[in-house]
């Protein structure tokens, strides 16, 4: 009697052990796409490196082991990367707005899309965009939602109680975000788009994709969060 | 917690997050149209 | 738990929102691959646009710089010094419609706008030095080294 129930509850430890495991040998994988992925540039190099990760941890899971879900997956990483991307760009404006990248193609990037990014830039005295508005939101969005939004979908990935709820919190805060920033660029409708080369389509058809919180919150709220652990 | 209570959770849960979407998409869908009909109204 | 429908459900999915569920993971695989795309795509296509190789990235700074502040005179300075004030601080040359609503006077930029627009400024500032010089020339020969 006692030594069944040793031998089930060794088969059950090897069980979680070989999906820890494989969850880890996939993640390796997409955490070194996503790096690449987040740089931007490099991004096409990143996404075999990510799909081969996920495509391991779904082999696993067919396997029969016990691996996250593949939306858990998708959520977490796109967060990060959607999270890592905006970074990138306003920690240039925020920082770095007189080196040659900036001035070269956050300047052409706002010539195309949005004179937010051109508009008498780098005429304040912190430098970057001076267009009315756009200043606070980066300084809001930055170092806070963006920065909290990467802390809880490393939570979120590791299936944890916390990374859920804060996951929740900073997505809320993205639709705010998104509410607040598209009004602004309504309400300045001419510094934002005048004499740019592909006014109002070309910004939403770049933007868009940055909708990940709208996809994130519906999942966060119908999930069942017993998934989820201290 | 019984079956029938649990559905009907469900049930509201889900309608909620239609109406989020409904709302949430719709609202950025006006604000997109209206830049749009803002777009056609300039003269630069 | 042993119910079999439940089982084909990944974890955490319940059976109500397993459509919903599939519709989303659709969407995010979309962002994600369109995300990927224009991080990689971005840079070297506005590059391309904006007269990259024929322009160094210097010169289509500068070139940015005098359509922003309307004015001709403005260059790139590369590398900006670290704890100097902003380039466009105090500028007064910047032409806007001024309102609670301001409007831009800069024109669109074509594509590889930037290089004509370059060339042409070249030409007619050549074109002013020389027509400047002849005119020194014929109207005052000796006043010149008075100085």
């Amino acid at each position: 009697m006692t030594t069944k129930v040793a031998s089930s509850s060794t088969a059950y430890d090897a069980h979680q052990e070989r999906s820890r495991q494989e969850q880890w040998r996939a993640d390796k994988w997409m955490m070194v796409g996503v790096f690449f992925i987040g740089t931007a540039v490099l991004g096409l190099i990143g996404l075999p490196f990510f799909l081969y990760g996920l495509s391991l941890q779904i082999r696993a899971a067919k396997e029969g082991l016990s691996v996250r879900p593949v939306l858990v997956t998708l959520i977490g990483y796109l967060v990060a990367v959607d999270a890592a991307l905006n970074s990138l760009g306003w920690a240039l404006d925020l920082i770095g707005n007189h080196t040659l990248l900036a001035r070269v193609f956050l300047m052409s990037w706002g010539n195309m899309f949005d004179g937010g990014y051109f508009w008498h830039y780098n005429e304040l005295a912190i430098g970057g965009a001076t267009a009315p508005g756009e200043k606070a939101w980066v300084i809001a969005l930055l170092p806070l939602m963006f920065s909290m939004r990467i802390a809880a979908a490393i939570g979120f990935l590791q299936m944890k109680r916390w990374g859920h709820q804060w996951l929740v919190v900073t997505c809320w805060f993205g639709v705010i975000a998104w509410t607040g920033y598209v009004a602004n660029m309504t309400i300045f409708f001419d510094v934002r788009y005048a004499g740019v080369v592909f006014p109002v389509v070309g910004w939403w058809l770049y933007d868009i994709f940055y909708i990940t919180p709208y996809l994130a919150i519906p999942y966060l709220h119908t999930v069942n969060r017993e998934i989820f652990s201290d | 917690m019984n079956k029938l209570t649990m559905s009907r959770q469900d049930r509201r849960r889900w309608r909620a997050m239609v109406v989020f979407q409904l709302v949430a998409y719709g609202y950025l869908l006006g604000m997109f149209l209206l830049q749009l009909y803002m777009l056609s109204n300039r003269d630069w | 738990m042993t119910d079999i429908a439940k089982d084909k459900l990944p974890a955490g999915t319940e059976p109500a929102f397993a459509g919903m569920h599939k519709w989303l993971q659709r969407g995010l695989i979309v962002c994600l691959v369109a995300l990927v795309l224009e991080g990689a795509l971005t840079f070297p296509l506005l590059a391309i646009w904006y007269g990259w190789p024929q322009l160094s990235l210097q010169e289509i700074c500068g070139e940015f710089e005098k359509i922003r502040f309307a004015d001709e005179s403005r260059e790139c300075i590369y590398p900006y010094p670290l704890f100097a004030e902003s380039e466009g601080k105090g500028q007064k040359t910047a032409q806007d419609v001024w309102s609670s609503q301001p409007r831009p006077k800069y024109e669109r930029v074509e594509y590889r706008g930037l290089i004509k627009r370059r060339e042409a400024r070249l030409a007619r500032q050549a074109a002013e030095k020389a027509a400047a010089a002849a005119s020194a020339m014929t109207t005052s020969p000796v006043a010149a080294p008075a100085n």
